[in-house]
């Protein structure tokens, strides 16, 4: 108090001088939610008739039932992952002579647990909680074994051999017609533990933590129908999208719950509306810096889903976002989702197209990653980007 | 076990030693050895002890010089040996405690008190003795346990041990014990006395296996070859002289390990004792080992060998190369009931008898004998080979420690050894269970940090509060003057609107730019006043002229209702307004005649539609500020503002002509006489408008009526009357007095609202895929988007708000347009822009949406970007969590690209930082 009066002008630091460590004192900056249509509907009552969005609504369930996995790809899937659920349970309650790892819990993750998976693919996840560390070779012995116990177990119903690759996640297990991915990690407590020489990297195994309370929370909150459908459209979307590309399915399933469940009456919303929403938000910059984004509900608080992205591509992502939004708004839903391929799969969201002599055309990149650090820097300093700073 | 029973086999056969006294001397003081801690034994059996003692004492006395002193005490010890079963433990204990101070040549003043009266029958003595040699071989190690214990129980707790046994003489004894041992050393027989203490320090543990009364096994023992060999018994090396044995034992390096092995049988010992129970032991060596391998190692090793051969050579008993087990020492509480132990140490120089303690209860013997179940070698998979060309594996690599074998067997040892062990948990199975060494340097470092965690906890804890308290002044004071620099200038009579109390939210860069930019759009305050000269004297003079007109009215309309003064007025207009700077409609009424409208003659209460229903037979009723003036919207350069007058009736061409005609006039009047300002009033008939210009402000005062919203009312004809002004523009000076209204009410009160609508309207001015959006829509989209907000938003939060509004889609087709709140029915107030101008409109704002989020607001406002504010805090306050595309980046490149600031900066920060240091 003194100090500061001391020193006058406001500009200057009242404890500048002190040399404070930077972890003393949590700083909470609550940044701004974007503009949401649909939350902002008070404020801007509608004046004219609603558009018939009838098209919209067929082509988007055309589309999704051309997404949706066949039965045949669920059965396969399925069973090969009872199979090595089976095997890893027996590792889990009876390790026996298996010495490589001591495995603590299995669990199914990912989009085969939520009711998400894309036709075309077969590919299931599971993480593995080792109670021992995850060493590279805990990995392979247990990859091993697997593929030993499994193979067994195929051979007793006659069906085709496994196979089984180590990868830096962990392995990967494929049959005929699907694959399963066994995620390994560790105990939280082991997390600090890690070397980045000795074991599997930080952030992976970090990450398949993170899956098993992504598909946690997934089960007790977005087990809508219209969210798994609205997952599965952009999913699609977003693949077949450069700009969004970089979206991880995490982010596209807290987008999707967002834009189907988070509105004045808390029920689900209409596909369409939730469709149109969701490239709106994009737009509105909801996956820009300097914006609260969507709360990751699985994180410590404060946390944004989509932090994950470097700015370059969360810049992409908004770009194309709001290149193919003007594109829906002009009736080219069906090359958005997907329908109907454009001008021999060039991707929309970079061409300028005509609508009706509407032009619409795309936008340039406004992050540049130039030697002046203007933008991070500025946005680091004093929007206290990521809530909690300290 | 057995190695002790060979060790101490003398105890067993008496007649042996009879044949070979001095074999059987060596043996006894191997007994002996133990004796320094035996005399810690109990107190309960000192009867019998200082009886026992009493032999030893005799023997010794008899005997001349140490040496034969030992081996008179071993004479009689194996004379007697045969009784020893019978006798008690416990008076084993007392005598051991008894004879150090037999020792003939250390002087014993106290010696003689307190065991002399204890003397009495050599036999018993021999018993104790027996016993003390093969309980020394046999059931030792309770003993040792507590012997241990209570050397350091008195250490903590010195009362205890001393207020019971403070009558008992062997205390005493025992304590002088300790001076025995010290000048035992220099005694040329002390050799004898200081193998004793080592071996039996080790030998102590030895016994942990053995039962009570065990009955060990002599071994056979050769003759000792010379006598004269002067053997360092503590350093466990022989010398070729009694001179070089001097000289050793007054040597560094002996006094060194006899300082070490006294600490250690003072119960220091614990230290290196209490390791893990699977510790081995060579006791020959005095060499702890950790693992059964590393013990067969070490006997197999050249060291060893050279030890062993050396005792063969002395005869000293080998003991056999069965390892001994080391178990933690067996904790007792001091001054437990029956056991209290006296500080141990004394060595007896000569004590020739049993020394070896025995613990007096039969329940310390039962020590918990927790056998480590062998280590399981871990980690094999971590442990590759690497093979030579003939597939022989040629040396061995552990990943986990990085370190190679070449020895199979090694390999072996390595993955039981605590190393690999800890690595192996640290890396591969955190749960692994590893034998801590407990070290006493680790454990203090342990505790001094706790201490320094401890302390810097609090002092952290202090600062921390003292400093919340600073920092809520600190914001309180920031809060208070956040906006006051940058807006004292929009409080200009009332042409700029209140603000809403500001939160503590910092100034970000993106509201500083907003400010900014909104400063250099801001009208100078040399045009407002321009401005609010020319509007002023146009109102008055339109008020004059109504006044004007109804007094001239007034004789036409004779059914005037109310009598009108323009005296009257005149006299109001100090106490009412003189123009219509509140933006609120200035009524030309008087209070007088507008009595039943409103009693206000200021007309600020009165809506707009007031006065029509009222008695008024003014032709012009009142005059407003509409648009830009009104709303406070104007910005540097504008120069035409709009009034509305209210007519009582149709406004028609011939009272619009009239106005042009008279206003001239009433100008005048009401301008100045020393202002020099020329008004020119021009009529548009077309726009239903006169003009007011003043060379630098043009007021066009467009002339309206309510009764022209009501089309009804026999619309057709009045249409057709050409006198009448256009319709449409009558309409539009309504909808503008409303709007003016509507922005009043609603939007200027939001906050950051009018500031974000004049950067829009200068972003329309200035970009063309802005322009067409109409002002009064814009003004509608900014104030929704305002109102939506959850609170309330900064000028840049809420410039970025409007951009993400419009990103998304808002004024795209399928949104739900911007419903005019003006009118009655659903009308969009943006209904009228073409599909093109939208998705222009809409992409230029996505792009500017993305250009804020990445810090180039500057772009958007069309200014140079300003200088990063120094922060009231440091910066460290905000760590980054992004990572910084430039490393290097400081304050030099903070700037952005302002290189002219760049020096200023510097001289700010050095300032800032010559202040800090303040």
């Amino acid at each position: 108090m003194v100090r500061g009066a001391g020193r006058g002008g406001r500009g200057i630091p009242g404890r500048g001088g002190m040399g404070r460590p930077p972890f003393s004192r949590p700083r909470v900056l609550m940044l701004r939610p974007p503009f949401d249509l649909i939350l902002a509907e008070p404020a801007f009552p509608r004046c004219k008739p609603a558009p018939d969005d009838a098209a919209l609504t067929q082509a988007l369930l055309k589309r999704h039932a051309e997404l949706c996995p066949t039965p045949t790809e669920q059965s396969a899937v399925l069973s090969i992952v009872t199979k090595l659920q089976t095997v890893l349970d027996n590792l889990v309650v009876a390790p026996g002579d298996f010495a490589a790892c001591q495995l603590e819990e299995v669990r199914q993750v990912g989009s085969y647990k939520k009711g998400t998976m894309m036709a075309g693919k077969n590919v299931a996840d599971i993480v593995v909680i080792m109670k021992t560390l995850p060493t590279k070779e805990a990995v392979e012995g247990l990859s091993n074994k697997v593929n030993e116990e499994l193979n067994k177990l195929m051979r007793a119903e006659g069906l085709g051999n496994v196979s089984s690759t180590c990868h830096e996640r962990g392995f990967t297990v494929t049959a005929a017609t699907a694959a399963v991915r066994v995620l390994v990690t560790t105990l939280h407590q082991n997390l600090r533990k890690l070397e980045p020489e000795v074991h599997l990297d930080y952030k992976v195994i970090s990450s398949h933590l993170a899956a098993i309370r992504h598909s946690r929370w997934f089960e007790e909150n977005a087990h809508h129908s219209s969210i798994k459908v609205l997952i599965r459209l952009l999913r699609d979307m977003c693949a077949r999208h450069s700009g969004l590309e970089p979206l991880t399915p995490w982010m596209i399933d807290l987008l999707a719950h967002h834009c189907i469940m988070n509105n004045p009456a808390r029920q689900a919303l209409p596909i369409n509306v939730a469709f149109r929403r969701s490239l709106s938000l994009l737009a509105g910059g909801l996956f820009l810096p300097g914006c609260a984004g969507l709360p990751d509900p699985c994180e410590a608080a404060h946390s944004r889903a989509h932090t994950a992205l470097d700015l370059a591509a969360q810049d992409h992502a908004a770009a194309t976002a709001q290149t193919l939004l003007r594109v829906v708004a002009r009736g080219g839903h069906r090359y958005v989702l997907g329908l109907q391929a454009f001008e021999g799969g060039k991707d929309i969201s970079t061409e300028i197209t005509v609508w009706d002599g509407v032009v619409v055309s795309p936008l340039a990149p406004a992050y540049h990653d130039s030697p002046e650090p203007m933008d991070t820097e500025d946005k680091d300093d004093d929007g206290i980007q990521d809530g909690v700073a300290a | 076990m057995m190695a002790a029973n060979n060790y101490f086999g003398f105890t067993h056969g008496g007649t042996q030693y009879g044949a070979a006294t001095a074999s059987a001397a060596y043996g006894g003081q191997t007994g002996y050895a133990v004796a320094p801690a035996a005399t810690a034994a109990t107190y309960g059996t000192q009867r019998a002890a200082a009886t026992g003692y009493d032999t030893a004492y005799q023997a010794a006395a008899a005997t001349q010089g140490n040496l034969h002193a030992a081996h008179a005490h071993a004479h009689a010890a194996a004379a007697a040996a045969s009784a020893y079963d019978a006798s008690k433990s416990a008076y084993y204990q007392q005598a051991a405690a008894a004879y150090p101070t037999a020792a003939p040549p250390q002087p014993q003043p106290a010696y003689d008190t307190t065991a002399k009266p204890a003397y009495s029958t050599p036999a018993t003595y021999a018993q104790q003795y027996g016993q003390g040699g093969a309980r020394g071989s046999g059931g030792a190690k309770p003993a040792y346990g507590s012997v241990y214990t209570a050397t350091t129980a008195a250490a903590s707790y010195p009362s205890q041990p001393y207020t019971a046994p403070a009558a008992q003489p062997a205390k005493q004894t025992a304590n002088r014990g300790n001076s025995a041992y010290d000048t035992a050393l220099y005694n040329a027989a002390s050799m004898y006395v200081a193998q004793q203490k080592t071996g039996g320090g080790g030998g102590w543990k030895n016994y942990n296996k053995s039962g009570v009364g065990a009955t060990p096994q002599r071994r056979p023992k050769p003759q000792p070859k010379a006598q004269q060999l002067h053997y360092c018994d503590v350093c466990r090396i022989s010398c070729a002289g009694p001179q070089t044995y001097k000289e050793h034992l007054e040597g560094q390096k002996h006094k060194k390990k006899e300082a070490a092995v006294k600490v250690a049988a003072a119960g220091g010992a614990a230290g290196a004792r209490a390791c893990g129970a699977s510790a081995l032991r060579c006791e020959l060596c005095d060499v702890t080992c950790t693992g059964a391998d590393a013990y067969a190692a070490h006997v197999r090793g050249i060291k060893h060998q050279k030890v062993v051969k050396l005792h063969t050579m002395l005869g000293k008993p080998i003991p056999s190369t069965e390892p001994t087990k080391l178990t933690p020492a067996k904790k007792t509480v001091a001054g437990a009931p029956k056991v209290s132990f006296v500080a141990s140490g004394g060595l007896s120089t000569v004590g020739a008898s049993s020394s070896v303690p025995r613990p007096a209860d039969k329940e310390d013997e039962k020590v918990e004998e927790e056998d480590e179940p062998e280590v399981q070698p871990v980690g094999q998979d971590y442990i590759e080979e690497i093979r030579g060309d003939d597939g022989k594996a040629l040396s061995f690599n552990c990943k986990l420690c990085d370190c190679k074998f070449n020895d199979p067997n090694a390999k072996e040892m390595h993955m039981k050894g605590r190393r690999h062990r800890l690595q192996y948990k640290k890396k591969v199975q955190p749960d692994l269970e590893v034998k801590v060494k407990p070290s006493m340097h680790q454990r203090k470092l342990a505790e001094a940090k706790a201490q320094r965690m401890l302390v810097r906890d609090e002092l952290w804890a202090r600062r921390r509060m003292h400093e919340a308290g600073e920092d809520d002044e600190r914001a309180y004071w920031e809060g208070a003057d956040w906006w006051r620099g940058p807006h004292h200038h929009h409080h200009h009579q009332g042409m700029g609107m209140g603000y809403g109390p500001v939160g503590r939210r910092p100034e970000t860069s993106d509201d500083r730019h907003v400010l900014a930019k909104h400063a250099e759009i801001y009208p100078p305050e040399q045009q407002l006043q321009e401005i609010q000269r020319a509007v002023s004297h146009t109102e008055k003079a339109l008020k004059s002229l109504s006044d004007a007109l109804a007094d001239h009215a007034r004789p036409k309309n004779q059914a005037g209702k109310a009598v009108i003064k323009t005296e009257d007025k005149k006299d109001d207009k100090p106490e009412g307004k003189e123009d219509g700077r509140d933006n609120q409609l200035f009524s030309f009424v008087g209070e007088g005649e507008a009595a039943p409208a409103s009693g206000d003659g200021a007309g600020a209460g009165g809506a707009g539609g007031a006065p029509v229903g009222g008695p008024g037979v003014r032709a012009l009723k009142g005059v407003m500020r509409v648009g830009l003036l009104a709303k406070g919207l104007l910005l540097r350069g504008d120069r035409d503002v709009r009034l509305v007058v209210l007519c009582h009736d149709r406004p028609t061409v011939t009272l619009l002509k009239r106005v042009a005609n008279d206003l001239p006039h009433h100008l005048n009047k009401v301008k100045g006489p020393n202002e020099d300002a020329k008004y020119k009033v021009e009529l548009q008939p077309a726009e239903g408008a006169v003009q007011v210009s003043d060379g630098t402000v043009n007021v066009v005062v467009s002339l309206t009526s309510a009764v022209m919203r009501e089309p009804a009312e026999g619309g057709d004809i009045k249409r057709d009357d050409k006198d009448v002004l256009p319709r449409q523009k009558c309409l539009d000076a309504l909808a503008a007095l409303r709007h003016a209204k509507w922005f009043q009410a609603r939007a200027a009160s939001l906050q950051s609202c009018v500031i974000i609508i004049r950067i829009m309207r200068d972003l329309c001015r200035r970009i063309p895929n802005w322009t067409p959006l109409n002002p009064y829509a814009m003004e509608l989209l900014v104030s929704g988007v305002m109102q939506s907000a959850s609170g309330a938003l900064s000028p840049g939060e809420a410039l970025r708000r409007v951009m993400e509004a419009l990103a998304g889609g808002l004024i795209l087709e399928h949104g739900p347009g911007l419903r005019d709140p003006c009118e009655k029915e659903l009308v969009d107030a943006l209904g009228n822009m073409p599909a093109q101008k939208r998705e222009d409109l809409t992409a230029s704002a996505q792009q500017f949406l993305r250009q804020i989020a990445f810090r180039q607001i500057n772009k958007v406002l069309d200014m140079e970007p300003l200088p990063k504010v120094k922060h009231a805090s440091g910066g460290w306050k905000f760590p980054r969590k992004r990572r910084r595309s430039n490393t290097d980046a400081d304050q030099d490149t903070h700037n952005g690209d302002g290189k002219v600031v760049k020096t200023e900066e510097k001289a700010d920060v050095s300032e800032i930082n010559s202040n800090a240091k303040k």
